[in-house]
């Protein structure tokens, strides 16, 4: 066990690694001038200008010593300055997004688990039945339909207010602007901004964990330790929560540790939407501009989340799943 | 016994936290009546203003910031040595009264105003002009060096009233006639410290660009408290500001991420003011709105139809290498003609924007220095007409030889026999370059031109014209309101030298006759022979054709009517009610609530802090319940 636990942590490690070297290359094979990009359209975008520019973000070195120069920057955690926000570094244009992104889609992202897997796990003992048929044909509409779509009509409906719907909440963002709320009143403020695209995402988000849960189900059902276990007389909800779903459960783990792992990732039409300043956005931004800090350094906190979300949902296979530890 | 404990136990943690619920709701609502500002800190009385738009901002520091949503909050707290005046963009005094030129046009000295009082209580003198004239041009800030870029030498004050400063070569744009300096003037008492490393905020590492200038020091009614980039930006009244006394007390900008969050948020009047919508349609959904004003208000901004006027044909003069692979035929201002008489911009201006642009002639927009713009009249204008630009092309021996309706290159041409078949290219990124597309297709197909249209990213797009690659494109233009600067992006030296290095120049038109021009017309001091230069270039322009104007852009504007008055366009009467050009503009000082209260702070939307907490507790026991009564069942089905 313990072999295969250094195992694992030593190729996140590389993994790590490799992504930190790939993220350099990567974000410059894409076309364009960050320096013309920032100015085009001004009356500063002149030859001279333009090369004040790159030397002010560093563009004018050569490529081996901008390698050198991140690498070392990237290794004492130090990722430079953001290119379109002028300036401002990248540690602080990262971690005033990574909040709102964690209570956002981290929460809707277990919301979203918590009820699909019921969903799923009801849906597919009862197979068939009218709960069935409408959980099912609910969750792939939901798993179908586009967020931004859905999105847009419940900010009309409970922001704009539309026909019966109230005008209930806020139209976007954190919080209230410049409101100086503090306290309790600033903790139910955050929450009135959250309600919209909280729903929003759950339902959005919860179609796959239902559709998988079922299916993981009905295959587990089928299982003879299933029959045993009814020949033997276990009652039915003991069969279910005892031993067929903790089976199930196994194919949704990944699942939902690779939901966790794209927590960080944000949700980039819902942010849209929202006006949510979530890091989704903020790496949409920083591709429209080619801000090649402040992609790499979020490029770089996306694979560690994921990255040690799989080595987590890995380990606890492990635990769950007997078979693994023996292989 | 200790499981019915333990279930009773969750039952009355639940109708605990129920009854609770209901009492601090109750509290609430009651707490929540009785406030009517937004923070519910005392500052009811208050009056702030808020306005959304989609605008991102880059910094709010003149020194780096390069976005125009910037602006919007440079024009309340600093001055411009000249203004652009709200009426019709003339020439104003602002922060400099008067202008001393030189026999020579060489020599300028400004005389300063000695009455105003930054926002923490440090006179304005002459030495903040010099000083920050001479920062923006010795560090290369981005949008404020290239107005300065005449100036040889530093900015020198004189003495506390006066700064003075030459040029290399004669100039008339310094002279004060026309306000082109775009440079807002800074403290220089913070900014020495921050070339120093000391920013006020203590932000580590500090430099002028880098420095975030939040809370900012300004000269005029208002300056930044506080901000969170992405999010909102706060301005107070400057406590030192001698002039009229502003109606409000606090500016507030909200960012929203779309047009549609940011109408419904005015309909909701979470907002006063909805600026810049871009999608007519949702503009043309607020017109019958209740207590929402709408405008489409002009402003200097332009669609271009690129033509490659020969990157890879035209003079090697200055850096410029011959590159990429434009269309031959675009050389020919036949072609060029022929393409502009084949496009109709009224159509385009009805279908692509609902009517809410205007049809475009030359590259001096509308709404610019009163003067500046040439219209062509009578004879003058090339009008849409189809048959005439095939009988043009047919004349100029662009025949249609194969019949297979393209006409090709003629015999004695660079390259006989080659159909007119052209790289068309729009922005992924703005639609209504998609929207025009198929139109302009279809008119270019009834004079026997094939275009293969191709969206790509304006970053990608910029790379392509760089490199000469392309024959057609779709942009837009932001210009100057002195047309120095739009007039500029059409000389010889303004090609893109090489495909490797940038520069403005984008159709690669190259013609001597012009380029002497553009330099008479920067060194006429007679603003009416200036304009008279300028007139010339505009018509040089228009028939040449490097670029069809396909429509001159409006901004779509919506406010609330029940909250604030007193919107002031710039220029009069139906240019921008809100974001005026220019320093500190009158609109902040006109505004006001339409009557006592309708100008409070919004209020928050949304569930009362109580009833959350009610929330919060119910879903606490109803979770403990259902684990403690599932482990119940367990432990009984064991």
């Amino acid at each position: 066990m313990r072999g295969y636990l250094i195992g694992k942590i030593a190729q996140a490690f590389l993994t790590l690694l490799f992504v930190l070297v790939f993220n350099f290359f990567l974000f410059r094979v894409m076309p364009g001038d960050p320096a013309a990009i920032l100015l085009r359209g001004s009356a500063a975008f002149n030859p001279e200008t333009l090369e004040a520019v790159r030397q002010d973000l560093g563009l004018d070195q050569p490529l081996p010593e901008q390698f050198v120069t991140y690498m070392g920057d990237a290794l004492t955690f130090n990722f430079g300055d953001s290119f379109f926000e002028s300036g401002r570094p990248v540690g602080e244009v990262i971690s005033a997004a990574v909040w709102p992104t964690i209570l956002l889609v981290g929460t809707a992202t277990l919301a979203s688990a918590a009820i699909g897997l019921l969903i799923g796990i009801y849906g597919g003992w009862r197979r068939g039945s009218k709960f069935d048929v409408g959980s099912l044909s609910f969750t792939l509409f939901v798993y179908a339909m586009p967020e931004f779509w859905f999105g847009i009509l419940v900010l009309m409906a409970f922001s704009g207010g539309v026909g019966p719907f109230p005008a209930l909440f806020p139209t976007g963002g954190y919080e209230t602007a410049a409101s100086d709320l503090t306290g309790i009143d600033h903790f139910a403020d955050v929450l009135n901004h959250m309600v919209l695209p909280f729903f929003v995402l759950t339902v959005a988000y919860l179609g796959e964990y239902a559709l998988i849960m079922r299916n993981s189900l009905i295959d587990v059902v089928g299982d003879d330790f299933i029959q045993t276990a009814r020949a033997k007389g276990v009652r039915e909800k003991q069969i279910l929560w005892r031993h067929a779903v903790p089976n199930a459960l196994l194919p949704t783990i990944t699942l939902v540790f690779l939901s966790i792992g794209f927590i960080f990732s944000g949700a980039i039409t819902i942010e849209y939407v929202f006006s949510w300043p979530g890091l989704g956005w903020l790496t949409v931004q920083a591709i429209e501009h080619k801000d090649y800090p402040l992609l790499q350094a979020l490029f770089l906190v996306f694979s560690v989340a994921v990255i040690v979300a799989n080595l987590i949902a890995d380990i606890l296979y492990s635990y769950l799943d007997p078979r693994v530890r023996a292989a | 016994m200790k499981r019915r404990t333990r279930f009773q136990m969750a039952i009355v943690l639940m109708l605990a936290g129920a009854f609770a619920s209901a009492a601090m709701a109750q509290a609430a609502l009651a707490q929540t009546t009785g406030a009517t500002g937004a923070t519910g800190q005392g500052d009811d009385e208050k009056v702030v203003f808020t306005w959304g738009s989609a605008g991102e901002t880059s910094s709010l520091n003149p020194m780096s910031g390069y976005l125009a949503t910037d602006f919007y909050f440079w024009a309340p707290q600093y001055h411009l040595l000249i203004n652009f005046a709200q009426k019709d963009f003339s020439a104003e005094p602002s922060l400099a009264t008067d202008v001393e030129v030189s026999d020579d046009s060489m020599t300028f000295t400004y005389t300063i105003r000695d009455d105003l009082t930054w926002s923490d209580g440090v006179p304005v003198t002459s030495e903040d002009v010099a000083y920050t004239l001479n920062l923006y041009k010795n560090n290369n800030a981005y949008l404020p060096s290239p107005y300065l870029s005449q100036i040889d030498g530093d900015v020198v004050a004189t003495d506390p009233t006066h700064v003075t400063f030459t040029t290399a070569n004669p100039t008339s744009l310094y002279s004060g006639k026309v306000p082109y300096m775009y440079d807002y003037i800074l403290p220089k008492h913070i900014f020495e410290e921050v070339e120093k490393g000391n920013c006020p905020d203590g932000q580590d590492p500090c430099t002028p660009k880098g420095f975030d200038n939040i809370p900012s020091v300004g000269s005029g009614p208002f300056y930044i408290s506080d901000a969170k980039p992405g999010e909102f930006v706060r301005m107070v009244k400057n406590p030192y500001w001698e002039g009229p006394d502003p109606h409000i007390d606090e500016i507030v900008y909200r960012q929203f991420r779309n047009n549609d969050a940011l109408v419904e948020a005015l309909k909701a009047g979470e907002i006063d003011f909805a600026y810049d919508l871009t999608s007519p349609n949702l503009f043309n959904s607020l017109k019958n709105e209740p207590d929402i004003g709408t405008v489409a208000a002009q402003v200097p901004l332009f669609d271009y139809f690129n033509m490659n006027t020969g990157s890879a044909y035209g003079p090697e003069t200055g850096d410029f290498k011959r590159h990429g692979d434009g269309h031959p035929a675009l050389t020919d201002p036949v072609v060029r003609k022929a393409i502009r008489m084949a496009i109709d911009s009224q159509t385009l201006v009805d279908k692509v924007w609902l009517g809410y642009a205007t049809p475009g002639t030359t590259v001096i927009p509308p709404v610019s220095a009163a003067g500046a713009r040439w219209q062509p009249t009578g004879d003058e204008v090339i009008a849409w007409d189809i048959d005439g630009a095939n009988q043009l092309l047919e004349d100029a021996g662009y025949e249609d030889t194969d019949g297979d309706g393209i006409r090709e290159m003629p015999a004695d041409s660079i390259d006989p026999g080659r159909p007119l078949e052209f790289r068309y290219f729009v922005r992924s990124n703005d639609q209504t370059t998609i929207d025009a597309a198929p139109f302009i297709q279809g008119w270019l197909e009834d004079i026997g031109i094939k275009t293969d249209v191709e969206a790509v990213t304006s970053t990608r797009l910029g790379d392509i014209e760089n490199a000469g690659e392309f024959d057609l494109a779709h942009w837009g233009w932001f210009p100057d309101i002195d047309p120095d600067t739009a007039l500029g992006w059409f000389i010889c030296d303004a090609r893109p030298p090489d495909g490797s290095a940038y520069d403005n120049d984008d159709s690669y038109y190259c013609n001597p006759e012009y380029d002497e021009l553009y330099k008479q017309q920067r060194a006429e001091l007679d603003l009416d022979k200036r304009w008279d230069i300028v007139h010339q270039m505009e018509q040089i322009l228009y028939e040449d054709s490097p670029y069809v104007i396909l429509w001159y852009s409006p901004l779509l504007e919506a406010w609330r009517t029940d909250t604030f008055t007193g919107y002031k366009p710039q220029p009069e009467p139906n240019g921008d009610a809100l974001e005026n050009y220019g320093g500190i503009s009158d609109v902040w000082l006109s505004l006001r609530p339409v009557s006592e209260g309708s100008g409070a702070a919004a209020q928050t939307r949304g569930i009362p802090a109580g009833v959350w907490i009610a929330i919060v507790l119910a879903v606490v026991a109803i979770v403990a319940f259902v684990i403690l009564r599932r482990r119940r069942v367990g432990e009984e089905d064991i």
